[in-house]
């Protein structure tokens, strides 16, 4: 089975490399402040700030004004999509690279 | 919100085939499943990719275990769609009592006791982050899961902390009860992969 386990590592880094820097109707940059911005980073440009705040800390509790604000200063549906996708993402991978960091650390750590 | 693109179909090949699937299978096409077709290049396929492999790829884990930890995650973010879409999952493949029962309190519901071990630091990997550490992962391998089955669970436990967040800013529409089911269905013979 180990040869064929599927490489997480990989898959997460892909998926990083896209929708953090991959191209896309908004600014790379843009969706870089976004994600740091979800995983509990420094405030941003509104109205960005308060649509990827709320994704990081508590994405059901969302509201329409929150989109349609972002829907409005981005000025396309797909580029309000990239901004809630690389605040979803952006929360989840510091949850990804804490539980990895610590998963090697008791790896490494003495029995 | 609901972003009308994604309802419809971004593509004329798209928009013809959310049409087809909902003809076929007699239920509107969960939004779910609309946003993996939506601007694939972008998010769907790197996305899909990850999930389809965390989900149905080799693990120590069963796609049952995996479901139920998709759910468990979406209760912890408080996604009412998630919930329902992979509890239904979850139940095609083991007991809905142990299902509702986890979904209740884990740490006293019917479960093996390394997917309990699992669940703790899943819970914590979700609601507090930066309190994780060694011990809270040295204390899972502890009690019986391996780091295989901690990385695989860790790789669940991401993908659905995107899917969740998204399916709650894009506010999903919630199926009933019936079309969870036949989506759970659908979910088990075809995967994630976009």
């Amino acid at each position: 089975m180990t040869s064929s386990r599927p490489d997480h590592n990989a898959l997460a880094e892909t998926l990083k490399r896209q929708v953090f820097q991959g191209p896309g109707v908004t600014d790379p940059a843009l969706r870089q402040r976004v994600a740091a911005r979800a995983a509990g980073g420094p405030p941003i440009e509104a109205p960005y700030d308060d649509l990827a705040r709320q994704i990081g800390e508590a994405a059901s509790g969302t509201t329409d004004a929150q989109v349609a604000d972002v829907l409005a200063a981005a000025r396309s549906e797909k580029a309000a999509f990239e901004v809630i996708a690389a605040a979803a993402t952006g929360a989840a991978m510091l949850r990804w690279e804490r539980a990895i960091k610590a998963l090697e650390e008791a790896r490494h750590a003495p029995a | 919100m609901r972003l009308p693109e994604i309802d419809r179909g971004d593509t004329i090949a798209h928009r013809l085939l959310i049409g087809f699937i909902s003809m076929v299978s007699g239920m509107r096409l969960p939004d779910a499943a609309r946003v993996a077709f939506y601007h694939k290049e972008f998010f769907g396929t790197p996305m899909g990719a990850w999930t389809h492999a965390a989900m149905r790829g080799p693990s120590p884990w069963s796609v049952a275990e995996r479901e139920l930890m998709a759910a468990m995650v979406a209760k912890w973010n408080a996604s009412a769609f998630c919930i329902s879409a992979h509890g239904a999952v979850a139940a095609k493949t083991m007991k809905r009592q142990s299902v509702d029962s986890a979904l209740a309190d884990f740490r006293s519901a019917p479960i093996s006791p390394t997917l309990r071990a699992a669940l703790v630091f899943l819970e914590i990997m979700t609601l507090r982050p930066l309190e994780l550490s060694a011990e809270h992962a040295a204390a899972a391998l502890r009690s019986g899961v391996t780091d295989d089955a901690l990385q695989d669970a860790i790789a669940v436990a991401t993908v659905f902390n995107i899917i969740a967040r998204y399916a709650d800013a894009l506010d999903f529409a919630m199926p009933s009860a019936d079309e969870f089911d036949r989506a759970a269905t659908m979910l088990l013979k075809r995967g994630y992969a976009a």
